[in-house]
Protein backbone atom coordinates (compact mmCIF):
# COMPACT_ATOMS: atom_id res chain seq x y z
CA UNK A 1 0.00 0.00 0.00
CA UNK A 2 1.34 3.48 -0.88
CA UNK A 3 2.41 5.47 2.17
CA UNK A 4 -0.12 8.24 1.48
CA UNK A 5 -3.02 5.80 0.95
CA UNK A 6 -5.51 6.34 3.82
CA UNK A 7 -5.95 3.29 6.02
CA UNK A 8 -8.60 2.15 8.51
CA UNK A 9 -5.83 0.77 10.70
CA UNK A 10 -3.59 2.91 12.86
CA UNK A 11 -0.26 2.81 10.98
CA UNK A 12 1.95 2.85 14.08
CA UNK A 13 4.53 0.44 12.62
CA UNK A 14 4.99 2.81 9.65
CA UNK A 15 5.36 5.78 12.02
CA UNK A 16 8.04 4.00 14.07
CA UNK A 17 9.82 2.79 10.93
CA UNK A 18 9.90 6.36 9.62
CA UNK A 19 11.33 7.62 12.94
CA UNK A 20 14.08 5.00 12.68
CA UNK A 21 14.65 6.22 9.11
CA UNK A 22 15.26 9.76 10.41
CA UNK A 23 17.96 8.40 12.73
CA UNK A 24 19.55 6.35 9.92
CA UNK A 25 19.54 9.43 7.66
CA UNK A 26 21.42 11.32 10.41
CA UNK A 27 18.65 13.91 10.75
CA UNK A 28 17.95 13.18 14.41
CA UNK A 29 20.00 11.71 17.20
CA UNK A 30 17.34 9.81 19.11
CA UNK A 31 13.57 9.61 19.44
CA UNK A 32 10.77 8.02 21.45
CA UNK A 33 7.01 7.67 21.26
CA UNK A 34 5.31 9.98 23.75
CA UNK A 35 1.80 11.37 24.27
CA UNK A 36 -1.41 9.35 24.35
CA UNK A 37 -0.08 6.38 22.38
CA UNK A 38 2.81 6.01 24.82
CA UNK A 39 0.31 6.06 27.70
CA UNK A 40 -1.71 3.32 25.95
CA UNK A 41 1.39 1.12 26.08
CA UNK A 42 0.75 0.96 29.86
CA UNK A 43 -3.03 1.39 30.22
CA UNK A 44 -6.34 0.44 28.61
CA UNK A 45 -6.90 1.71 25.04
CA UNK A 46 -8.67 5.06 24.59
CA UNK A 47 -9.39 7.33 21.64
CA UNK A 48 -6.58 9.48 20.35
CA UNK A 49 -6.19 11.14 16.99
CA UNK A 50 -2.45 11.52 16.56
CA UNK A 51 0.98 10.19 17.45
CA UNK A 52 3.78 12.18 19.07
CA UNK A 53 7.37 11.34 18.20
CA UNK A 54 9.71 13.36 20.43
CA UNK A 55 13.21 13.69 19.03
CA UNK A 56 16.64 15.01 19.93
CA UNK A 57 19.04 16.50 17.40
CA UNK A 58 22.75 15.87 17.06
CA UNK A 59 23.43 19.60 16.98
CA UNK A 60 21.09 22.07 18.62
CA UNK A 61 20.12 23.83 15.40
CA UNK A 62 16.34 23.36 15.43
CA UNK A 63 15.90 26.02 12.74
CA UNK A 64 17.76 23.79 10.27
CA UNK A 65 16.77 20.42 11.76
CA UNK A 66 12.97 20.64 11.62
CA UNK A 67 12.67 21.66 7.93
CA UNK A 68 15.10 18.83 7.06
CA UNK A 69 12.87 16.32 8.89
CA UNK A 70 9.76 17.58 7.09
CA UNK A 71 11.54 17.52 3.70
CA UNK A 72 12.79 13.98 4.29
CA UNK A 73 9.36 12.65 5.28
CA UNK A 74 7.64 14.47 2.41
CA UNK A 75 10.13 12.87 0.01
CA UNK A 76 8.94 9.51 1.43
CA UNK A 77 5.32 10.35 0.57
CA UNK A 78 4.15 11.91 3.84
CA UNK A 79 1.73 14.80 3.55
CA UNK A 80 1.71 18.02 5.56
CA UNK A 81 -1.48 19.32 7.19
CA UNK A 82 -1.07 22.27 9.56
CA UNK A 83 1.34 21.21 12.34
CA UNK A 84 0.96 17.51 11.52
CA UNK A 85 2.59 15.19 9.06
CA UNK A 86 0.19 12.59 7.73
CA UNK A 87 0.99 8.96 7.08
CA UNK A 88 -1.87 6.96 5.53
CA UNK A 89 -4.15 9.79 6.71
CA UNK A 90 -2.99 9.47 10.33
CA UNK A 91 -1.56 12.67 11.87
CA UNK A 92 1.87 12.57 13.52
CA UNK A 93 3.61 15.39 15.38
CA UNK A 94 7.37 15.60 15.75
CA UNK A 95 8.03 17.83 18.79
CA UNK A 96 11.67 18.61 19.57
CA UNK A 97 12.47 17.25 23.02
CA UNK A 98 13.91 19.53 25.69
CA UNK A 99 14.29 19.42 29.46
CA UNK A 100 11.91 16.83 30.86
CA UNK A 101 10.97 15.39 27.44
CA UNK A 102 14.66 15.16 26.47
CA UNK A 103 15.25 13.08 29.60
CA UNK A 104 12.15 11.01 28.70
CA UNK A 105 13.64 10.25 25.26
CA UNK A 106 17.02 9.32 26.79
CA UNK A 107 15.51 6.99 29.40
CA UNK A 108 12.68 5.57 27.26
CA UNK A 109 11.88 1.88 27.26
CA UNK A 110 13.05 -0.14 24.26
CA UNK A 111 10.27 -2.17 22.66
CA UNK A 112 9.62 -4.19 19.55
CA UNK A 113 6.40 -3.25 17.78
CA UNK A 114 5.42 -5.71 15.05
CA UNK A 115 9.09 -6.29 14.23
CA UNK A 116 10.04 -2.59 14.38
CA UNK A 117 12.51 -1.58 17.12
CA UNK A 118 11.19 1.47 18.94
CA UNK A 119 11.36 3.45 22.16
CA UNK A 120 8.41 4.50 24.29
CA UNK A 121 8.41 6.97 27.19
CA UNK A 122 8.48 5.35 30.63
CA UNK A 123 5.13 5.56 32.46
CA UNK A 124 6.79 7.68 35.17
CA UNK A 125 7.89 10.26 32.57
CA UNK A 126 4.40 10.36 31.03
CA UNK A 127 3.02 11.15 34.50
CA UNK A 128 5.64 13.85 35.12
CA UNK A 129 5.04 15.46 31.70
CA UNK A 130 1.25 15.39 32.28
CA UNK A 131 1.77 16.99 35.72
CA UNK A 132 3.85 19.74 34.11
CA UNK A 133 1.16 20.46 31.47
CA UNK A 134 -1.87 20.17 33.75
CA UNK A 135 -4.83 20.17 31.33
CA UNK A 136 -7.98 18.18 32.24
CA UNK A 137 -6.92 15.36 29.91
CA UNK A 138 -3.47 15.27 31.55
CA UNK A 139 -5.10 14.83 34.96
CA UNK A 140 -7.19 11.93 33.61
CA UNK A 141 -4.04 10.41 32.10
CA UNK A 142 -2.23 10.60 35.44
CA UNK A 143 -5.15 8.96 37.22
CA UNK A 144 -5.30 6.14 34.65
CA UNK A 145 -1.54 5.50 34.86
CA UNK A 146 -1.61 5.51 38.67
CA UNK A 147 -4.45 2.96 38.58
CA UNK A 148 -3.26 0.64 35.82
CA UNK A 149 0.50 0.92 35.14
CA UNK A 150 3.24 -0.93 37.02
CA UNK A 151 5.11 2.07 38.32
CA UNK A 152 8.49 2.38 39.98
CA UNK A 153 7.30 4.64 42.82
CA UNK A 154 10.83 5.59 43.92
CA UNK A 155 11.79 6.54 40.35
CA UNK A 156 8.56 8.60 40.02
CA UNK A 157 9.05 10.44 43.33
CA UNK A 158 12.65 11.24 42.43
CA UNK A 159 11.61 12.44 38.96
CA UNK A 160 8.85 14.70 40.32
CA UNK A 161 11.19 16.09 42.97
CA UNK A 162 14.03 16.83 40.51
CA UNK A 163 11.66 18.70 38.18
CA UNK A 164 9.78 20.39 41.05
CA UNK A 165 6.47 18.85 40.03
CA UNK A 166 3.49 17.76 42.10
CA UNK A 167 0.72 15.33 41.22
CA UNK A 168 -2.72 16.95 41.06
CA UNK A 169 -4.92 16.34 44.08
CA UNK A 170 -7.91 14.10 43.24
CA UNK B 1 -16.78 -1.12 33.09
CA UNK B 2 -15.47 -3.06 36.08
CA UNK B 3 -11.93 -2.19 37.24
CA UNK B 4 -10.81 -5.84 36.73
CA UNK B 5 -11.96 -5.72 33.10
CA UNK B 6 -10.15 -2.41 32.55
CA UNK B 7 -7.01 -3.84 34.12
CA UNK B 8 -7.28 -6.85 31.80
CA UNK B 9 -7.47 -4.50 28.80
CA UNK B 10 -4.43 -2.62 30.08
CA UNK B 11 -2.46 -5.90 30.16
CA UNK B 12 -3.19 -6.79 26.52
CA UNK B 13 -0.30 -6.72 24.02
CA UNK B 14 0.44 -3.22 22.70
CA UNK B 15 -0.39 -4.18 19.09
CA UNK B 16 -3.81 -5.45 20.19
CA UNK B 17 -4.47 -2.22 22.10
CA UNK B 18 -3.50 -0.19 19.01
CA UNK B 19 -6.03 -2.20 16.96
CA UNK B 20 -8.67 -1.26 19.55
CA UNK B 21 -7.68 2.42 19.34
CA UNK B 22 -8.22 2.25 15.55
CA UNK B 23 -11.69 0.77 16.21
CA UNK B 24 -12.47 3.56 18.69
CA UNK B 25 -11.41 6.18 16.11
CA UNK B 26 -13.67 4.58 13.48
CA UNK B 27 -16.59 4.52 15.94
CA UNK B 28 -16.04 8.15 16.92
CA UNK B 29 -16.07 9.14 13.24
CA UNK B 30 -19.23 7.12 12.57
CA UNK B 31 -21.05 8.37 15.66
CA UNK B 32 -19.68 11.85 16.41
CA UNK B 33 -20.65 13.35 19.76
CA UNK B 34 -23.27 16.03 19.50
CA UNK B 35 -22.79 19.05 21.72
CA UNK B 36 -25.15 19.07 24.73
CA UNK B 37 -27.92 21.61 24.49
CA UNK B 38 -28.44 24.08 27.30
CA UNK B 39 -31.90 23.75 29.02
CA UNK B 40 -33.09 26.98 27.34
CA UNK B 41 -32.08 25.66 23.90
CA UNK B 42 -33.89 22.35 24.61
CA UNK B 43 -37.13 24.22 25.35
CA UNK B 44 -36.82 26.27 22.21
CA UNK B 45 -35.91 23.20 20.09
Amino acid sequence: MAINQPSDDLPLADVLRAANGLTTAGLIEDWALGGALAAIYYVEPFTTYDADIFFTLKGKDLAAGIPAIYAHLQSQGWQVEHEHLLIRGFPVQFPAANGLTEEAVREAERIDYEGVPAKVFRAEHIIAIAASVGRAKDKSRIELLLQQADLDKTYLENLLQRHKLKLPTP
Amino acid sequence: MKPEMRQKLAREPFAEKIRKVAQLIRLAKTFPRRPRLAPTQRKAG
